[in-house]
């Protein structure tokens, strides 16, 4: 009783950093300020080179690429729009067709063009002359020319596309029910690059009230069609905002939109309806709980098992991951050790790892870091797979974004969730293995990186090592792996959580006797 | 304060007058100033001194520097005095434009004071900012204005450090998309434009030298914006980007870096500033990078080997050693692979920077705490020669047998080289020695390590021995250093006898006048006595140390006189070691508390080192505890040297050391018999001043003071008041969150060591203060701690009078604190007496009081036996949860020491229950005994009440003591 230090509440300082973070399911941030890795050329906007349909009538030259010097293409452009300006003008007989040609005429400029003259028809004036084209009544050619003109013009630099802004409520109020398909599917397409821009175009394009027809264009099963619409939704929910994601699923039809889709169509459309369910299980708690309760995991699992296109692959891995990050029912419930899915979804990740591209390789290491985040019997099942080996190796030789992911896994096959008291505690027979297939060392290598993600999860890992292995083997093999200096180097970090982790490990593992570390 | 002739004046007249020579107007200002800065609007009218030009520069660069500091503390609006809203809206809209017209220092601290307001309202609190700065910069640029170019660049990139080191989270990547989608574009094209200026103005020394600050700086923007991710923009610009880094790596700029050595050493920050742009590139993005990578190992590599071959550009030559380090860990490590690239490597670029400088030997001579603190203590991570070794270790990561192969001749080479001529060569030894050393790995225990590079018991026998055994102690000091490093980082390999027969040599060398040779000497023998075989069994012994103890302490003591080595810290720590361990006769005793105080005495004058301090008192600690433990006729004589010493560290306030004074006064009362002397109550009352407690650096040493007076002389706390001054200071104590536990610590001794007839008339008011704070702020610390205060209130003076007494606060409230506090907080005590003692005090309750055994109590008492049964059964990792730790953030009172425990002048832990051994037992015990009277009456409670795994434990522990329950 006389010490004061007697009744100060004895804790462990240790179990702290390891626990929670040890064993997270990961989701990627909402906000990003790296580019979108989505591998498929033009994805954000996409220039209309060939009509939305084949069997419009187009004149045979246009097929050819339009090779002029950069400035005859931008006299041939102002005429053209003066042309378009004329024929507005114009009251008389053939008045119409006289309007379908000058735009033609533009269009074949703006869309066959290697580099399009999109700041040229700007600066002549084209964004209202094509606005007033798309006044309702209009005839369907007239209203695809001028919305393909759109289109092409918001595929442009940033402040061309802000320069459709006055032509965004005829746009959308094209891709209602009572516009043409092949209309509103053009009209989908301009504004899919127009809700590319930027988060400020989205929001007034939601606020225009254009996310609701886009959602029912995805329910017929035209492929085109469809494919545009998915694309276009893609571009318009993709936050940072979850709003219009959430407002996406709860339209009735939607879900199931979504998974006849991914159940029947070819590969090309399946990416697009891929990326929009990358963006609702990415943003919305509410899709993500919505989606997890189908069977749209067992739809994702069989493409990535059956598919070998990295397009395809890229948003069925990262729609998974984020559902098994987002929602815990998908691990209770839906990827239960002993289900067939399970396994499956398991062998289709190992595929990925085996792969060739790094993309699929660090993207299926994310979504097993999240499965290896769920119960032990998850653990289990993957230690006991293929993938043992793989994760062994390319922790000691990938590049380090495989590197850091794979780390993830291991960290996370270590631990065993945290049960009700709160405390989390490693699994010895994991935690040995990987340590005698010499795991220790890539750890101890992310320790001395920069990035301080990597650092803290290779310090976890050598915390587990140093509690979890018996006889002091722990502190000999960290020893041994020149983990100390390593550890030694946060001594002074700027990131205090860091430096105190660190610092913790050495006084408490390898400090010496009071009094030489103050 | 508002803006007219008068404030000028008189704003002028303060910041002059602080300038003042004199004491007396200086004070006087300062206190001026400091109560104008409570008015509103002060901050703002600083701030148009700063810019007023008919002002003195002087008196306005003194403003400039108050105007910041009051920012520091009044800009968050959680500090004490916040500047108002209103007043901040126009400073902001002020500084930007002042900033960029005032002079360079001016300038510095105006640019200051803004980060400190980007730090906090940066940038979703001053939209207006970032707009501002760029369409700045674009005019500066337009305009060559390159003072104001370098200005704003400079704000920028301290606005923008924010990003780095930071976790990703959505809220600093919303904040740094919003810098990127302001900044990267801009960045670029300033990068480009003072390309092209660069280029123009190759032969303006002066402008030149304004143009590569600027991209220095904007490599470091760089830094920031890329430091948590790979934004678009640097991606989709990677070519223009990596093909201006690779410039500056590849051009010289003779106009400056021919001018003298801050000329090349700008350009050189600058070559370093793109060596850390690309080593994050190449860790973190390697993907992207590997297109430019072989590029840009060409180029580094081509600089390192001039660079290597020069003195100085150290700066340089440990960025681009980095940036090779991180390629040989990397995949690429293959690009290192060759016989040839590692034996350039070892010879051109690793041994040329080990090898000693004159830099390196300027550093040893004019800062020796410095050169330690990089040689020895491992900040050396940014010097060439520890960066040299880590590219050694990089790319001994995959090569690892080519590398020692080569290092190894390496060093037989230097020793060749050594041998051939000693006296010349020295620096070929000191090179060998400094390779091996920090190749080594550091192993457990501190600093010992192993290495494959030599066979260290022979490399011990022939390299350093004859350094050690070298007669003149100051001849070759850089030499007899390492050989001393060398031994202590390898003491646990070194065998006993070897150690043995050199450690006279190494006392030898605590006499040399050289300030790192005898402290690597005093480090050596430290360490040296902390070694342990086993893990447990101290290798080396006061038997060992005894027969050279007085000369020993008599160098120790003689090192401390030599200049600049006053407060050596390594000598300092190495006398409280061997204190710890040497037998202490009094021959030893006597010159040694003698030795102690004069430097006591002498450091209270102006306490500088803490590390130094805090061993000094470790070591009159120890020696007063060994020393008296074994011959208590010492006290008075140790008394009457530390008293006075310690009286005036009280007198004289040398608030630094009255933690340290107070656990020493504790210390001298433990040793007297009592009863205590007279002076020593004297000291008694001035620890009952309030104002002490005040600061809680003194809060823990101050209870660890008053606990030894309370157990060594009770009766005199009854005297004039003081028992009541003593509560007095309870109350504070236990009125904040932050000090409840010490206001117990108080307050325990006292019921633990007086009679219930001293303290009744004060228990009512006693618990009810402390029932009070229960209401208005329930800790778990709190309720563990009354609990605790409840068991030892009860063991020493009866159940019954503990109930009577709370009782008397209000009628029947015992009854609910057992019901609401104790029983359910039970099992959230920790600590072994602790556990025990509420074990104890809860089963006597439980057993022994009428309130608990009235049948209608029985689910009171249910409900006790669980929580007891709770706590001796489990361990308590698995009962006790972890608490958020209560953040206070309690008022500041002037200067802050801190409290550090003094390991040897502390107490053993005190059992007040000493009678008891086994508290599992005693309770099972005292419990069989009752339910042998009521037979039959528990066991369906217990079935009711107690839960089934508290059951089955419960009827374990009555196995095992061969007890039961009926």
């Amino acid at each position: 009783m006389a010490d004061e230090s007697a009744a100060t509440p004895r804790r462990d300082p240790i179990k702290n950093p390891v626990g929670n973070t040890a064993a997270q399911r990961r989701r990627q941030n909402a906000v990003s300020v790296g580019k979108e890795r989505r591998e498929a050329l033009f994805r954000t906007k996409r220039l209309c080179r060939v009509g939305v349909s084949s069997d419009m009538d187009v004149p045979d030259d246009s097929d050819m690429m339009i090779e002029e010097e950069q400035s005859i293409l931008e006299a041939q452009t102002s005429s053209a729009v003066e042309e378009l300006k004329n024929a507005i003008a114009f009251q008389g007989k053939g008045a119409v067709q006289k309007k379908v040609n000058a735009l033609r005429e533009l269009r074949r400029l703006l869309s066959r063009s290697e580099f399009p003259p999109i700041e040229t028809a700007i600066t002549s004036g084209a964004i209202p002359l094509l606005a007033q084209c798309l006044s309702f009544g209009s005839q369907d050619e007239q209203l695809l020319e001028a919305a393909w003109c759109l289109t092409n013009i918001a595929a442009g630099r940033p402040e061309e596309t802000r320069a459709l802004l006055p032509a965004l409520p005829l746009l959308i109020a094209h891709i209602g029910e009572k516009s043409s398909m092949l209309v509103a599917e053009q009209c989908a397409w301009a504004l899919g690059n127009v809700a590319g821009e930027g988060e400020d175009l989205r929001h007034i394009l939601i606020s225009q009230g254009a996310l609701l027809p886009l959602a029912k264009m995805m329910f017929p099963n035209k492929g085109s069609t469809v494919r545009t619409a998915g694309w276009a939704l893609s571009n318009l929910i993709k936050g940072p905002d979850p709003k219009a994601a959430t407002e996406l699923i709860k339209i009735d039809g939607v879900v199931e939109a979504i998974l006849r889709h991914l159940r029947k169509s070819d590969e090309e459309l399946a990416t697009e309806i891929a990326w929009v369910v990358v963006y609702l299980s990415a943003l919305s708690p509410v899709a993500t709980s919505v989606l997890v309760k189908t069977d749209l995991l067992q739809l994702l699992v069989e493409r990535l098992a059956t598919s070998n296109s990295l397009q395809l692959l890229i948003p069925v891995l990262r729609s998974l991951g984020n559902l098994i990050a987002g929602d815990t029912y998908t691990t209770n419930a839906v990827l239960v050790p002993g289900h067939e899915i399970t396994d499956s979804i398991i062998l289709a990740l190992i595929k990925c790892l085996k792969s060739e591209h790094r993309v699929l390789k660090k993207e299926a290491a994310w979504v097993l870091s999240n499965i290896a985040a769920g119960s032990v019997g998850h653990k289990q099942l993957i230690y006991k797979s293929e993938a043992m080996p793989l994760l062994i190796q390319l922790l000691t030789t990938a590049p380090f974004d495989i590197k850091k992911e794979v780390a993830y896994v291991v960290g996370n096959l270590c631990v065993a969730p945290a049960d009700g008291s709160g405390r989390p505690s490693l699994i010895f027979d994991h935690l040995v293995s990987f340590v005698k297939s010499g795991c220790l060392r890539g750890f101890i290598d992310l320790v001395r990186s920069a990035d301080i993600e990597a650092a803290r999860l290779g310090l976890q890992f050598m915390e587990l090592v140093l509690r979890g292995l018996p006889n002091g083997e722990g502190q000999k093999l960290v020893e041994k792996e020149d983990g100390i200096d390593a550890m030694e180097r946060f001594q002074f970090h700027e990131n205090e959580d860091l430096r105190i982790m660190a610092n913790q490990l050495v006084d408490k593992y390898f400090g010496e006797d009071y009094g030489l570390d103050e | 304060m508002e803006w007219n002739p008068q404030t000028l004046q008189f704003l002028s007249q303060c910041f002059l007058d602080t300038l003042s020579p004199q004491p007396e107007p200086r004070r006087r200002a300062e206190k001026n100033l400091s109560d104008a800065a409570d008015t509103s609007n002060y901050g703002l009218a600083v701030l148009r001194l700063v810019a007023e030009p008919s002002v003195d520069e002087q008196i306005r660069q003194s403003a400039a520097v108050n105007f910041k500091n009051h920012l520091k503390t009044r800009w968050v609006p959680s500090s004490a005095t916040p500047i108002s809203d209103a007043e901040k809206e126009q400073i902001k809209q002020l500084i930007v434009p002042l900033m960029l017209s005032a002079s360079p220092k001016i300038q510095a601290q105006l640019s200051e004071a803004l980060a400190v307001i980007g730090n906090h309202d940066f940038p979703k609190l001053w939209p207006a900012l970032l707009p501002e700065l760029k369409s700045n910069l674009e005019t500066a640029l337009n305009a060559s204005d390159f003072a104001s170019v370098n200005g704003i660049l400079a704000t920028v990139n301290s606005l923008f450090k924010k990003f780095r080191h930071q976790y990703k989270s959505d809220p600093i990547l919303l904040d740094l998309k919003y810098c990127l989608d302001n900044f990267a574009a801009p960045l670029l094209s300033t990068v480009e434009s003072i390309s092209v200026k660069i280029n123009a103005a190759a032969a303006l020394a002066a402008t030149l030298r304004q143009l590569i600050e600027a991209q220095r700086l904007c490599c470091r923007i760089f830094y920031s914006l890329n430091y948590l991710d790979l934004p678009e923009f640097f991606e989709d610009n990677a070519d223009k980007w990596m093909s201006q880094f690779k410039n500056y790596l590849t051009m010289r700029y003779p106009a400056v870096e021919d001018s003298g050595a801050d000329g090349l050493a700008l350009v050189d920050e600058l070559r370093a500033a793109v060596c850390d742009n690309i080593s994050h590139y190449m860790e973190k993005e390697e993907e992207l990078f590997q297109k430019y990578l072989s590029g840009f190992v060409e180029a580094v590599w081509s600089l390192l080997v001039v660079a290597s071959a020069s003195p100085s550009r150290e700066r340089l030559t440990v960025t681009a050693i980095k940036f090779l380090t991180i390629v040989s860990t990397s995949v690429h490590h293959a690009l290192f692979a060759g016989d040839e690239i590692l034996q350039q490597i070892t010879q051109s670029i690793v041994i040329p920077n080990v090898m000693l400088r004159d830099e390196d030997e300027e550093l040893f001579e004019m800062n020796y705490v410095e050169f330690i603190r990089r040689d020895m203590e491992g900040s050396d991570l940014d010097t060439r020669r520890r960066i040299a070794c880590e590219l050694l270790k990089g790319i001994a990561g995959n090569y690892k047998d080519k590398i020692t192969e080569r290092v190894s001749a390496q060093i037989h080479n230097c020793l060749a080289l050594f041998a051939e001529n000693p006296a010349a060569n020295w620096k070929y030894k000191d090179c060998a020695i400094y390779l091996v050393v920090s190749l080594a790995t550091k192993k457990a225990g501190g600093a010992s390590v192993s290495t494959d590079l030599v066979d260290v018991e022979s490399f011990f026998r022939s390299v350093i021995v004859p350094e050690l055994q070298g007669q003149d102690v100051n001849a070759f000091p850089m030499l007899k250093a390492g050989a001393l490093k060398f031994f202590t980082m390898f003491r646990v390999l070194i065998p006993k006898p070897i150690a043995m027969a050199l450690l006279g040599d190494v006392v030898r060398f605590l006499s040399s006048d050289v300030n790192v040779v005898h402290s690597y000497a005093a480090s050596c023998i430290e360490k040296l006595l902390l070694v342990k075989d086993n893990g447990v069994q101290s290798r080396y012994t006061s038997l060992d140390i005894g027969p050279m103890l007085l000369v020993l302490m008599t160098n120790l003591f003689g090192a401390l006189e030599k200049p600049e080595s006053e407060e050596n810290q390594y000598i300092m720590r190495c006398i409280m070691r061997v204190l710890q361990i040497a037998d202490i006769s009094p021959e030893v005793a006597s010159p040694c508390i003698t030795g102690l105080t004069t430097v006591l005495n002498r450091v209270c004058e102006n306490p500088k080192n803490p590390v130094f301090n805090h061993c000094l008192f470790e070591a009159i600690a120890t020696l007063v505890r060994r020393a008296c433990e074994k011959n208590p006729s010492l006290v008075p004589a140790f008394e009457t040297c530390l008293l006075p010493s310690l009286q005036m560290i009280l007198a004289k306030e040398v608030t630094e050391f009255f933690p340290y004074a107070f656990q020493l006064l504790a210390q001298l009362v433990d040793l007297n018999r009592p009863p205590v002397p007279p002076h020593y109550m004297q000291i008694f009352d001035i620890l009952l001043t309030p104002d002490l407690w005040d600061k809680s650096a003194n809060v823990p040493a101050l209870v660890r003071l008053l606990q030894s007076f309370l157990q060594q002389a009770p009766n005199e706390l009854n005297r004039d008041g003081r028992l009541r001054n003593v509560l007095g200071i309870f109350n504070k104590l236990v009125s904040k969150p932050s000090t409840e536990e010490q206001g117990f610590h108080v307050l325990n001794p006292i019921i633990e060591n007086l009679g219930y007839d001293v303290m009744a008339e004060y228990m009512s008011h006693i618990w009810s203060s402390l029932f009070t704070r229960l209401q208005n702020s329930k800790t778990p610390r709190l309720v563990r701690c009354l609990i605790i205060l409840m068991s030892l209130f009860l063991v020493k003076h009866g159940i019954q009078t503990l109930i009577d007494s709370i009782n008397s606060v209000q009628a029947n409230l015992f009854h609910l604190i057992l019901e609401q506090i104790w029983i359910p907080n039970l099992k959230t005590i920790t600590g072994n007496t602790e556990v025990k003692l509420s074990a104890v005090a809860s089963t006597k309750l439980l057993c022994e009081s009428p309130l608990l055994l009235d049948p209608a109590a029985e689910k009171l008492w249910g409900n006790l036996l669980d929580g007891i049964v709770t706590l001796l059964s489990q361990p308590e990792e698995e009962r006790v949860e972890d608490e958020p730790e209560v953040p206070d953030f309690g008022e500041a009172t002037g200067y802050q020491a801190t409290f550090v425990r003094l390991h040897n002048a502390g107490k053993k832990e005190e059992d007040p229950l000493k009678e008891i051994r086994d508290p599992k037992h005693f309770s099972v015990a005292l419990l069989a005994n009752l339910s042998a009277q009521f037979r039959g009456r528990f066991p369906p409670i217990i079935a009711r009440y107690v839960s089934p795994a508290n059951q089955a434990a419960l009827l374990q522990l009555c196995n095992s003591y061969n007890l039961t329950i009926a």
